[in-house]
């Protein structure tokens, strides 16, 4: 198991390199100038080269990225053109309102996949089967940043009484409850969109599961349904799931860039989305880092977990 | 009765691709569905100057804010621009955003697949770590990434989305080829000295081309969903241009005064858009690759 995660990690390292240089191309090798976005109103042509040489634009590129990657380890992201504030400090400010709603539309989807998923894998082609693969089918198809539109329309402005305001913040230390109110919409809107995996891959796990011999051989000794599936059924159904939500976790940090865009919630994406009209190539570059680096992590994770928790995983091949 | 006639067995699926197709669309009315509604979008696109009853640009002022009705059946902006007209053009932008960019992941990844697959050592290692680099980024961050560097533009949004698909293209050709490679065939087209280019297009290739097209199908219902969320995002085509995701993004200033229209019309066309794409690629994988069947 340790050499497992060893050889993961160790494995991780020249794609994270790789990452780190895409980020880094991404922005060099973009047209625009980062020194004209940095100067701002600044047109002189005199200040924009000291700006450039400031700036080591002037160096080669591989001088310019190992300067850059050194800052990087330092953890370092440079500063904002527009705010001159630093983008790490910026993006921690952030992080909270981001893992805030990223938690709540993990819980919603997660546990809303789960328990309709056993209803409908139990009660194959009822009413609850059918109109849950309707929403599956209907769900991946569905943008979300559409879903959000509409529920904001329905329950900020259309059903009286306005029971959910259309978008804002509130931390949770000043205010919990408006806190909890102005989260359910934006936290629904980001859930669909991996609920619907999520739904299907629990029921499908699960009716795998129902054709197995050891699921027979517990019917046969006279276990009543509600241990079969709790005890059983579910245990071995759900191990898929964990790497799913693993996968989720890169649906929600690329919904967040769309959610918080429509609900002004002012998370990492927002921070990101807001920054590009502007060429702020810092906060862009750096938030898009952090996400690449949090979802690879996580993925890592989830793998080490599911090895962990079926032993039947090869810890990749026979000589690792 | 003479004694030459041969029996033929009715309903057999016969076994060339077109075949397989007929076979199921009969069997298979999810196919039709899928399949209706891709082919309508294509036409409504194709023909967008003839369907559409009004310019999507032309501004005027006193129709206005109108809800849908004969004369506008999906109603008008705040410009007095028909939603209909602007719903049929934007078509356009979205199908081809699918069309060039799912055709600039499948061209650039079945490639690598191929030859990293074909190859193997260094080179496979390689490219497979470029590929785990890709995958690294969640699909629309990469994409927002790129297009915000490239610059906000429809071309610059093409270029995005169809290197956000290559990943998928490329290993799921390598993983193909890996599959294949050790066949007799494959062995004997080696052993009578084919060259190893004719040998991957012409021996793997072909056997790899269904699971490929099912592929194509899914990923354009991901590229027209991508492209309205970076139109969404202001990174798409800009305006006046019409654009699905642009027009959902514009009418949110509107919400509040209830015009409902504005924001329905393009949603309902991006769902059905992808919806018949991803409708059409679950049905194609039944019927050409029954080891991706799901059981759901």
């Amino acid at each position: 198991m340790i050499t497992y995660v060893l050889r993961r990690l160790l494995l991780m390292i020249p794609v994270a390199f790789l990452v780190t240089i895409g980020v880094f191309a991404l922005v060099r090798l973009s047209p625009a100038d980062p020194a004209l976005a940095f100067a701002g109103e600044e047109r002189d042509p005199a200040m924009l080269a000291a700006i450039r040489k400031e700036m080591g634009l002037d160096q080669p590129l591989p001088v310019q990225y190992v300067a850059w990657l050194t800052h990087v380890l330092q953890g370092d992201l440079g500063r904002s053109f527009q705010t001159r504030q630093r983008v790490v400090e910026a993006i921690v400010e952030r992080i909270p309102a981001t893992l805030e709603l990223g938690a709540a539309a993990l819980l919603i989807s997660v546990t809303l996949a789960i328990s309709v998923g056993i209803l409908s894998a139990i009660k194959r082609n009822s009413l609850v089967d059918l109109t849950a693969s309707g929403v599956t089918l209907a769900g991946v198809s569905f943008p979300n940043f559409f879903l959000g539109i509409l529920l904001i329309l329905l329950f900020a402005y259309v059903i009286p009484g306005k029971i959910f305001p259309p978008g804002g913040y509130v931390p949770i230390t000043q205010d919990l409850g408006d806190n909890l109110r102005r989260l359910v919409l934006p936290a629904v809107t980001l859930a669909t969109a991996s609920l619907a995996v999520n739904l299907r891959q629990v029921r499908s796990s699960l009716l795998d599961v129902f054709g197995l011999d050891y699921m027979r051989t517990a019917r046969a000794k006279g276990l009543r349904e509600r241990t079969v599936i709790s005890r059983h059924a579910l245990k071995n159904a759900l191990i898929p799931v964990v790497t799913l939500i693993g996968i989720q976790i890169g649906a929600i940090i690329e919904g967040a860039f769309i959610t918080e865009t429509i609900f002004l919630w002012p998370g990492i994406g927002r921070l990101a989305v807001t920054a590009i009209p502007s060429g702020d190539f810092p906060v862009v570059q750096g938030v898009v880092l952090v996400s690449a680096f949090s979802f690879m992590l996580t993925t890592l994770f989830v793998d080490v977990l599911y090895a962990w928790l079926d032993p039947r995983i090869s810890y990749g091949n026979a000589t690792g | 009765m003479s004694g030459t006639t041969v029996p033929i067995a009715l309903g057999v699926p016969r076994s060339d691709r077109a075949g397989a197709i007929a076979y199921f669309a009969r069997r298979n009315p999810r196919m039709i569905i899928g399949g209706a509604l891709v082919l309508m979008w294509i036409l409504v696109a194709i023909f967008a100057p003839w369907v559409a009853p009004y310019d999507p640009k032309s501004v005027n002022v006193t129709d206005a804010l109108l809800p849908p009705s004969g004369t506008h059946l999906l109603g008008t902006d705040d410009l007095g621009r028909d939603m209909l007209s602007r719903v049929i053009w934007g078509s356009r932008v979205s199908l081809s955003v699918g069309v060039i960019s799912v055709s600039i992941g499948f061209f650039v990844g079945v490639s690598i697949g191929l030859a990293a697959g074909y190859l193997g050592g260094t080179f496979d290692l390689l490219m497979m770590r470029v590929i785990d680099a890709l995958l690294a980024f969640p699909a629309l961050v990469l994409a927002i990434a790129i297009t915000s560097a490239l610059g906000p533009q429809i071309q610059n949004a093409m270029i995005a989305i169809g290197i956000v698909a290559i990943p998928a293209y490329a290993r799921l050709t390598r993983g193909q080829v890996l599959a294949i490679r050790a066949r007799d065939f494959i062995v004997a087209a080696r052993t009578i000295g084919s060259p190893p280019l004719r040998i991957v297009l012409r021996h793997i290739f072909p056997n790899i081309l269904n699971a490929l097209i099912v592929q194509a199908t899914l990923s354009t219902a991901f590229a027209i969903l991508a492209e309205a969320a970076l139109s969404f995002l202001g990174l798409g085509p800009q305006p006046p241009d019409p654009s699905w995701g642009q027009d959902i993004s514009y009418s949110q200033r509107y919400l509040a005064n209830l015009k409902w229209w504005m924001s329905v019309s393009p949603g309902v066309a991006i769902f059905s858009a992808v919806f018949a794409f991803n409708f059409l690629g679950d049905a194609l994988r039944d019927a050409l690759d029954p080891r991706l069947r799901r059981s759901a």
